[in-house]
């Protein structure tokens, strides 16, 4: 009677390995799991509103144009 | 919104090095780490060299971001790409997924054991306080908050090297190209903010 029981369990213990799980990895687009990175007008030494903060960047940008420097 | 960028004319770049050395000041970089290097392509062949200064692109698609295991890359609203180096774990993945060769390593300890990666910040810092010390530690000064440009872009005695808003460096190089009627390639543009499929452009003929 043990003998039988003890057969039967290790049957349905070796069957259940037979079940196949997926191993297809599944592609996941990262999503960023760091510290969160203030906006670079709103800290520091100047507090601009973005517009400003884009204004000036954009006028510094547009003295890199050497053509209109020397003229 | 503005989309910072890069634009390297190679007819202009005269392999001096000053972004190289103005990057590495400015941020402090250690001995073994370039987030900047100029490339010669051609050396030596008359007419056919040029030079050509590369760090980060801060590509539209960033590559690097797609294949880091730990997540630690994100991009600003500027389309400034950076990362935590808190989360950094120095697996190197991102340097084999950049097609500038960008992230750089710097040796850890013993038996060439890799650091966390290092690279180009558009000089905007990281996930830390701006402008603080732990800021300029990790990442190098943040210049961006403090209403400046990179500085290898600044320092470029023949602005060859261009930082800033993508619409206003292409003016400025539209402009230098329709003048001088040539040179309108520009190196790594199309493999950092095209389309996957899209190919270089093809320079404009030579005015005779």
């Amino acid at each position: 009677m043990i003998a039988r029981g003890v057969f039967f369990l290790s049957v349905a213990a070796g069957l259940s390995a037979c079940a196949e799980a997926p191993q297809d990895a599944a592609h996941k687009s990262g999503k960023y799991a760091g510290k969160v990175d203030a906006k670079p007008y709103e800290e520091g030494p100047q507090k601009l509103t973005r517009a400003e903060w884009e204004r000036n960047l954009r006028t510094r940008a547009d003295n890199q144009n050497d053509y209109k420097r020397m003229n | 919104m503005a989309r910072m960028k890069f634009i390297c004319d190679a007819e202009r770049c005269i392999e001096c090095n000053g972004c190289v050395t103005a990057c590495k000041n400015e941020h402090d970089v250690p001995w073994g780490v370039n987030r900047r290097r100029v490339v010669t392509l051609n050396d030596g062949v008359i007419g056919a060299e040029r030079s050509i200064s590369v760090a980060c692109m801060h590509c539209s698609d960033a590559p690097c971001q797609a294949v880091c295991p730990v997540d630690c890359f994100y991009k600003t609203e500027d389309g400034v790409v950076l990362h935590d180096k808190d989360l950094c774990i120095g697996c190197g993945y991102c340097f084999y997924a950049c097609p500038f060769g960008a992230p750089q390593f710097p040796q850890a300890g013993a038996f060439g054991v890799r650091g966390k990666m290092d690279k180009c910040t558009f000089c905007s810092g990281g996930p830390e306080v701006n402008t603080s010390d732990a800021e300029f530690k990790k990442y190098g000064r943040n210049r961006l908050a403090e209403g400046k440009l990179p500085a290898c872009a600044e320092m470029c005695s023949t602005k060859a090297l261009l930082a800033g808003d993508g619409d206003v460096l292409s003016d400025i190089y539209r402009e230098r190209v329709t003048r001088r009627g040539r040179g309108g390639e520009m190196w790594g543009h199309a493999t950092a903010y095209g389309r996957p499929d899209a190919k270089a452009q093809p320079s404009p003929a030579v005015k005779s």
